[in-house]
């Protein structure tokens, strides 16, 4: 459990706020490539940490992240004319660049200097694997730019996707570092989703659903081992590997691709779960691909023109009890994505963790939640810039090993965790 | 259209009418100290105020006259405790263990936890500048016997810990 105080810490990050203050010492993902396709293409709202913003790609391929509001009468600039190297107002005709600049004030003389004199708040905003990135803090600490992998291997290599999710983040962020959920909610999928069947440590997910686990702080995060019976005594590892503030891997399975997920706050009571899928050394399959665009794995199906998933709230996720009495799926929701999102999303906008009973083997969620606590106040009261910003914290992957019994997975399985150019991931 | 069942019950609003009763009944948490080391951290910790977690030191195999283990446990007061006892009468066992100390006295804690199907958490706590072999050595020591094994640089992990355990 949390007290209030804590939870609410934890929770709120907005600006000003200690855990708004830690989110924007990262870069964050925030729009997907896709959604501004091209150059002068219509804009797009974004709201990130409690700020709302508008997103655009100009006559010369620049990426700006300006203030959505227009500077003069408020007007919002999603309805903006995106031309001639700016996003104008329809209003009365005001234009901003990619910076927020002001470049032109239609109603002022161009000699007056007016428009020099207003700027919207603007952040950077980069493309990097598909992904449009945004970093919301202080210039002179600017983090260097992502270098995950799954943003950085060819685009043939990799898919990523997004979904809304309407609640807080850490109650979806913390789903990600829970290991042993795995064994109860999501084990009809283990032998049926084609991103995760056929894999041979599948066998040992399921016949052991009581893991034993062993936390490892690491530099940027946590690596969380989950430990199971496997053949003659050794024993098979699923490590998890949690880079602060909010980016998780799902631990391998055969030859399927890696995946994992960044979740970002938008407000306080919604998020938006980024899921990636990506191979290190070689292209997806067309089947792959598609069933990613399927929903399969960690994806989902979405409203048609929208982010949203298309099993949602509004129609309790399309809960099937036939096939959860069947066994088929064990909450009666389908989809490896959609089970998580709905329960997480059934804790309400924001988890009252007042009220939980936390047990000994989630550890893993209260030194995760210790970790942010602490990196957040040493950075809001003290200027301490927090773990996971280097390089180094990026180039991590999860692993899945068989191990000897009296092996310890972060020596074992030390090179594993680390992202290397062309070298596949150390899977069961 | 009309909100789903779903929909209507996970606003912000309809979370001010959940049932605030308790739902939960104080768990016992026994936090056994396995070397002194650990026992100077567990000391500092038992003086703040818990919600009935007990403190105790463990004794040492030898010490403990070879397994008498009616006499295992020492509390911070320095009276000795049946170990049976208050592992029978515990919700969940954690086990301190500084980092490199001598760590034996595990098997017999686990031993007892596992004949009361009681979970042991351990915690390996290095202190101050540590070899990292000395962690290892903990590590294997402890790793056949807990349910979850954590190493905790930072001491006030323990507190932490306790707090969200509802210790």
């Amino acid at each position: 459990m949390l007290k209030k105080e804590q939870n609410d810490l934890v929770t709120q990050t907005g600006p000003g706020t200690p855990m708004g203050d830690l989110f924007r010492s990262y870069w964050l993902p925030i729009l997907l490539s896709e959604e501004l396709p091209e150059n002068d293409c219509p804009p797009v709202r974004v709201k990130v940490l409690s700020e709302r913003m508008i997103a655009f790609r100009d006559s010369e391929g620049k990426l700006g992240l300006i203030d959505e509001f227009c500077a003069h009468r408020g007007v919002s600039l999603w309805f903006g004319r995106n031309e001639e190297c700016g996003l104008r107002c329809p209003y009365h005709g005001w234009k901003f660049d990619t910076t927020g600049q002001c470049v032109d004030v239609p109603s002022e003389p161009e000699e007056s200097g007016y428009a020099k004199k207003v700027k919207l708040k603007a952040y950077p905003l980069i493309e990097k694997g598909g992904v449009l990135w945004t970093y919301m803090g202080p210039t002179e600490t600017t983090p260097p730019e992502p270098e995950w992998e799954f943003a950085t291997v060819p685009l043939n290599q990799s898919f990523t996707s997004k979904r809304l999710q309407d609640n807080n983040w850490l109650q979806a962020m913390e789903g990600g570092i829970d290991s042993s959920h795995v064994s109860f909610l999501h084990r009809g999928d283990l032998n049926n989703d084609p991103l995760f069947k056929g894999a041979a440590g599948n066998k040992y997910n399921l016949a052991d659903s009581k893991p034993v686990f062993e936390v490892v702080e690491a530099p940027g995060g946590l690596y969380i081992g989950a430990r199971r019976n496997a053949e003659e005594g050794s024993f098979y590892w699923r490590i998890t590997p949690w880079v602060m503030p909010c980016f998780t891997m799902v631990p391998p399975r055969g030859d399927h691709p890696i995946h994992g997920h960044f979740w970002v706050p938008i407000d306080d009571e919604s998020c938006t779960a980024w899921s990636f899928d990506y191979h290190p050394t070689r292209p997806l399959t067309d089947t792959e691909r598609q069933a990613m665009k399927d929903g399969k794995g960690i994806h989902v199906r979405y409203v048609p023109g929208t982010y949203r998933p298309l099993a949602n709230k509004d129609n309790d996720y399309l809960i099937d009890r036939e096939a959860q009495k069947a066994g088929r799926t064990y909450s009666g929701v389908e989809g490896i994505g959609m089970q998580d999102a709905s329960l997480q999303e059934s804790m309400g906008p924001i988890c009252d963790r007042t009220k939980e009973n936390l047990v000994g083997t989630d550890n893993g969620i209260i030194m995760a939640r210790h970790r942010l606590m602490r990196a957040a106040k040493a950075l809001h009261e003290k200027g301490v810039l927090p773990p996971g910003r280097t390089v180094e914290d990026m180039k991590v992957r999860s692993a899945a090993v068989i191990l000897p019994p009296d092996q310890p997975y972060k020596d074992a399985a030390k090179e594993a965790l680390i992202a290397k150019v062309g070298v596949r991931q150390t899977s069961v | 259209m009309l909100l789903s069942e779903s929909a209507r019950v996970t606003t912000a609003q309809e979370a001010r009418f959940r049932i605030q009763a308790p739902n939960s009944k104080p768990r016992a948490v026994k936090v056994i100290a396995l070397d002194s080391e650990a026992a100077r951290l567990v000391d500092d910790i038992s003086k703040k105020p818990w919600n009935g977690a007990a403190f105790f030191k463990s004794l040492s195999f030898e010490q403990s006259g070879g397994g008498n283990v009616k006499a295992w446990l020492n509390d911070l007061a320095g009276h000795t405790s049946d170990l049976v006892g208050e592992i029978a009468d515990a919700d969940c066992v954690v086990v301190i263990a500084g980092a490199g100390e001598d760590a034996a006295a595990v098997s017999v804690i686990a031993e007892l936890c596992t004949q009361y199907h009681k979970t042991l958490v351990a915690l390996v706590v290095p202190q101050g500048s540590y070899e990292q072999d000395t962690v290892d050595r903990s590590l294997k020591a402890l790793r056949p016997y807990a349910k979850m094994l954590v190493i905790a640089h930072e001491r006030d992990y323990i507190e932490a810990m306790l707090t969200a355990l509802r210790a």
